[in-house]
């Protein structure tokens, strides 16, 4: 649990909760997706 | 010499050198997520080769038990634990893309179950876990701990609600073990009941959504059963998340009522504040799906990061379940929470058949 908290006080300092940080994340690999830089994504 | 001692203090402050202390772990989790991938892949391979029949278990199962296997065997350097205990961070993550799976129709048609069939679960778990929480004589905030964390979602409801009531550090860490442990357990059992049962894929998503308590587990039932059944178990999961808000501030305005915690200020500040965001982020790439922002081999390629994310949380799962840390913590929760759970799950169960034969899932 120690380590969970400690990450989510490093997304504070950095600023946001861990979940924005988990958002933004998600949004700019969407966004990279979009404009064609991530093509394709293997599975 | 000065220098050597603020060097270390300014590292622990630098949220850059932060991050660095994650990759160890980080790494560690795709290792055994991408080993559990390889190991689905090479006994497929053989099956089919060797025109063999054999059960298809997925990455996901590999990935846990290995995870299971090095957290109960060996101690893991520390070196690791900051990084594995990222998988929160790649689940969230990962639900946020996972949007990209759902158009807003489903959304609404199956978010709009899934909010009946919460209302329900949330009010009969709540009930049922302050009840046995008497009977077996628990500490009235330990009682209310297991019961927002079987109600709502699990850990982060349990971390929510802790500060919000005042609670106990021993409390929260006796009802984070008992609700990691029947998540452990959860994992085993619903798959074969799935199974025994012959549920569809949307409903045994659902039930799993419903009854699970944490994200990881759920999204790990889920996914266990099927691909489908995976994204269904996040939906229902997400929507009983969105939750929390609501239900913590319940709780903190009735301990403050009987002068145990702090009053809560702004109302709406604290809903927002407890409101997990990544829920947002889900609906928005959902709508911009829907709105054809993504061509359908971007769609696909958002699928599948979603599907990376999760094979990280999915190794997460199984090395920071810990057996012998959780028997330190006590039996007595255990045995709420555990009873709790089945009649949870019989409840939950119940609602989904019952959904089922109105709505044809």
């Amino acid at each position: 649990m120690s380590e969970e908290n400690k990450i989510a006080t490093t997304a504070t300092q950095l600023g946001l909760s861990l979940d924005v940080w988990a958002v933004i994340t998600a949004f700019l690999l969407a966004i990279l997706v979009r404009v064609g830089i991530l093509k394709h994504v293997p599975w | 010499m000065a220098t050597s001692i603020a060097l270390p203090n300014q590292q622990a402050q630098n949220p850059l050198a932060n991050i660095i202390r994650f990759l160890p772990g980080v790494l560690l989790l795709a290792v055994i997520g991408f080993a559990g991938k390889v190991i689905e892949q090479s006994i497929n391979g053989y099956a089919k080769a060797h025109h063999l029949v054999i059960p298809n278990i997925e990455y996901v199962l590999w990935a846990i038990a290995i995870g299971l296997l090095i957290a109960n065997t060996v101690t893991i350097p520390k070196v690791f634990l900051p990084g594995i205990a990222t998988y929160e961070f790649w689940l969230k993550a990962g639900i946020v893309l996972l949007g990209a799976r759902f158009v807003v129709g489903d959304v609404l048609k199956l978010g709009g179950i899934s909010i009946a069939l919460v209302i329900l679960e949330i009010s009969g778990s709540l009930l049922l876990m302050t009840f046995l929480g008497r009977v077996f004589k628990l500490k009235p905030k330990l009682t209310s701990l297991l019961a927002i964390g079987s109600a709502v979602c699990g850990v982060s409801a349990i971390i929510a609600a802790k500060g919000a009531i005042d609670a106990d550090d021993e409390d929260s860490s006796f009802a984070i073990a008992a609700i990691l442990a029947l998540g452990a357990i959860a994992l085993v059992t619903f798959p074969l009941i799935g199974h025994a049962m012959h549920m569809s894929d949307n409903s045994f998503g659902l039930w799993s959504g419903l009854a699970v308590d944490n994200t990881a587990e759920a999204t790990a039932a889920g996914a266990l059963y099927s691909d489908v059944a995976g994204k269904i178990a996040v939906l229902a999961k997400t929507t009983r998340n969105a939750t929390i808000g609501f239900v913590v501030l319940g709780y903190a305005i009735y301990w403050a009522s009987r002068g145990q915690a702090e009053k809560v200020k702004n109302k709406g500040a604290f809903l927002w504040n407890k409101f997990p965001k990544f829920v947002l982020g889900f609906l928005v790439i959902s709508l911009l799906v829907s709105v054809h922002v993504f061509n359908k081999e971007q769609v696909g390629a958002l699928a599948n990061l979603s599907r990376w994310a999760f094979l990280l949380t999915f190794a997460g799962v199984g090395l920071r379940t810990n057996f012998r840390d959780m028997s330190k913590q006590g039996i007595r929760p255990f045995i709420v929470g555990a009873l709790g759970e089945i009649l949870i799950a019989v409840l939950t169960l119940g609602l989904v058949v019952g959904a089922n034969a109105i709505w044809k899932l």
